[in-house]
């Protein structure tokens, strides 16, 4: 045995990706490999002798970058998130075609949800488009769920979810969205971004929300050169002694901030809003007070921005009417959220209310209950069509906090079991 | 600690005595030895076969810690437990944390695995492991942490007794070690803790599988 474990890395060979810092195609990768937790290298392609030393030869044609080298060896050129999830073996084909419960989206609503179906004997599978854990899974440090005093990262609590889901008998297939619901008989067919199709009996949108896009000319083009959405954890390191800027006024924002802080030099967190204490825990507000690098502005937003080939300053504006002014900046996160993601539940006919969050059964923000078939009322999380329930961010009038969701999607089995025992076979 | 420079290169592991394989005889002393002291033995003529075996102890699902070992490497082990999906690998999973944010996390999963697979360093003919340690972070899972330990080892690992063990792990293991970890890590190692296992309090906690190749150093 050896007698030095320096810091745990794996012994086995982990893919290596060769990108340019200021690709977008490769921080996709990055971020959906740090997200699954799939340990892997990064080589910068503008530095030679380290190409050279996975490659055998300094330079890559640009065409071919982002490459990939899989640990079996073998290479692939203009890779993107499918194809790399792909040849490492993370896409896998659905164990049944039929199932008691389909839930859409493996963050904490869907994660629960799928925990307490399976462990009730409901034949459970959970549709992932990128990693487990939703906005919740890049957290850097819950401090306030139940059960964990000294804090769980998110990735940990996923990490765990997903080993207890899968030990009661749920499957989770990653790296695919969902492209449509459709109805079939009392229940629904779900077809995956690749053709996969599954039936489930009942079906649960835990399918969460997408950080709202920062209007800002240009920022489009520094997508993974310097602006980011949300904090993943494979920009933390990249972000040592650097100028760091989050944009937010929630709990992710201030967790981002806290998670920086540790690495850069210093972090500024901007937030449009004059009281912080309105989106954001009080224990977080008193953390990053408490962080000397970390500078909080109320009332700022971002402008514009200066880059070259990535990002090298923003343009801020206050609301106390002063003129716009420069900030030096390495790294722009931009964590204001959220819009619900309901794409693939759009040509189903799911009511939301103006905003896009699905409504369910109880809420007064749409009207669920004009195009409700049955005698009976929607179920609390029901939304318009029997059987299609939310849970966690996505649902309109829940509340944006982690043990919230995971309250939600438990819940939801229950009422679940209530649907499937009024169609029979429960 | 003095940085010692880097000595070692494979040709002194070829010659040295300490790769010389045991006899048959010698392996079954070690083996008698080790289950009157509480350890479970078990024999492989091969590299396949321990694997076989490993694969036979570990639990699906269970929490798994591969020890660094060009043992488990070389016949498989490491990849079985790191890439085979049967388990969970708890090297990739502390990998990934943030050593900032998740220190606290980090220190505890690794502290406590339901299963922790490694090698030893020397096998006495009366039943004792040596196993040497530069940080000692490998050591408190074999000794207490870990619900189940199995670990792998050649048969060129047997030795007289404590003394050679120890003269084992100093003049043969100790510079193939230094040199790999100023390849791998960049920094030397160092015989900074060790730990022998002379008996166990709870018989068969840990299983060692002596195979009957030259495997790892």
């Amino acid at each position: 045995m050896s007698m030095f474990d320096y810091d745990a890395r794996p012994v086995t060979p982990v893919p290596v990706l060769v990108g340019t810092t200021a690709s977008r195609g490769a921080y996709a990768i990055r971020d959906f490999l740090s997200r699954n937790g799939y340990p892997f290298e990064w080589v910068d392609a503008g530095q030679p002798e380290a190409v050279r030393a996975v490659l055998g030869v300094a330079e890559v044609e640009p065409s071919a970058l982002p490459l990939c080298i899989l640990p079996v060896g073998s290479r692939l050129a203009a890779a993107t998130v499918e194809r790399v999830a792909a040849g490492l073996g993370m896409v896998a084909a659905p164990a049944r075609s039929e199932y008691d419960l389909a839930i859409v989206g493996a963050g904490p609503a869907g994660l629960a949800a799928a925990v307490n179906a399976a462990s009730e004997g409901l034949r459970t599978v959970v549709v992932e488009a990128v990693a487990p854990g939703g906005q919740a899974g890049t957290t850097s440090m819950i401090e306030n769920l139940l059960g964990f005093p000294n804090g769980i990262s998110g990735s940990e609590l996923a990490t765990r979810a997903v080993v207890q889901a899968r030990r009661f008998g749920a499957e989770l297939l990653l790296a695919r969205p969902l492209a449509g619901v459709s109805a079939d008989g009392p229940g629904y067919v779900a077809e995956l971004s690749d053709g996969t199709l599954l039936r489930g009996r009942a079906v649960l949108f835990a399918s969460g929300v997408e950080w709202r896009r920062l209007e800002v000319p240009g920022i489009d083009d520094l997508l993974g050169a310097g602006v980011y959405y949300g904090a993943g954890p494979s920009e933390a390191l990249a972000c040592t002694a650097s100028r760091v800027v989050v944009v937010g006024g929630g709990n992710s924002a201030g967790q981002a901030v806290v998670r920086f802080s540790r690495y850069a030099r210093q972090v500024t967190l901007l937030v449009r809003g004059s009281d912080l204490g309105a989106s954001m825990s009080q224990y977080l507000i008193d953390h990053l007070s408490a962080i000397p690098n970390v500078d909080v502005r109320v009332r700022t937003q971002v402008v514009g921005l200066e880059a070259d080939d990535r990002l090298r300053g923003i343009i801020v504006r206050s609301g106390d009417g002063s003129a716009p002014v420069q900030m030096p900046a390495d790294a722009l996160f931009i964590c204001i959220g959220g819009i619900p993601r309901t794409d693939s539940a759009a040509g189903i006919g799911l009511a939301t209310n103006t905003a896009g969050y699905l409504v369910t059964g109880g809420d007064d923000a749409g009207d669920p209950g004009g195009s409700w078939p049955l005698p009976r009322e929607p179920l609390p999380l029901e939304t318009n069509l029997p059987g299609v329930f939310a849970a966690g961010d996505v649902r309109y009038g829940s509340v944006k906090r982690c043990a919230a969701a995971i309250g939600e999607g438990s819940m939801a089995v229950a009422l679940v079991h209530r649907r499937l025992a009024e169609v029979g076979g429960d | 600690m003095t940085e010692p420079p880097a000595v070692a290169g494979p040709d002194t592991a070829v010659s040295s005595e300490f790769a010389v394989l045991a006899s048959g005889e010698q392996i079954a002393t070690a083996a008698a030895a080790l289950e009157r002291n509480g350890i479970r033995p078990l024999l492989a003529a091969t590299g396949a076969d321990a694997r076989g075996l490993v694969r036979s102890l570990l639990a699906d699902g269970a929490e798994v810690y591969n020890n660094t070992s060009q043992t488990l490497e070389a016949i498989g082990v490491a990849d079985d437990i790191e890439r085979s999906g049967r388990y969970q690998p708890l090297r990739l999973r502390l990998y990934r944390m943030d050593r900032e944010m998740q220190r606290r996390e980090m220190r505890t999963l690794a502290a406590s695995p339901d299963y922790v697979v490694g090698s030893v360093h020397a096998l006495t003919e009366d039943g004792s492991l040596l196993i040497a340690s530069a940080s000692g972070s490998q050591l408190g899972p074999l000794v207490s942490g870990a619900e189940h330990v199995i670990l792998v080892m050649g048969a060129q690992k047997i030795v007289r007794d404590v003394a050679t063990g120890m003269r084992r792990i100093y003049e043969y293991c100790y510079p193939l070690e230094d040199a790999r970890a100023r390849r791998a890590y960049g920094v030397p190692s160092g015989v900074n803790n060790i730990l022998i296992v002379n008996k166990v309090v709870t018989p068969g906690r840990i299983t060692a599988i002596i195979v009957n190749e030259r495997l790892g150093f």
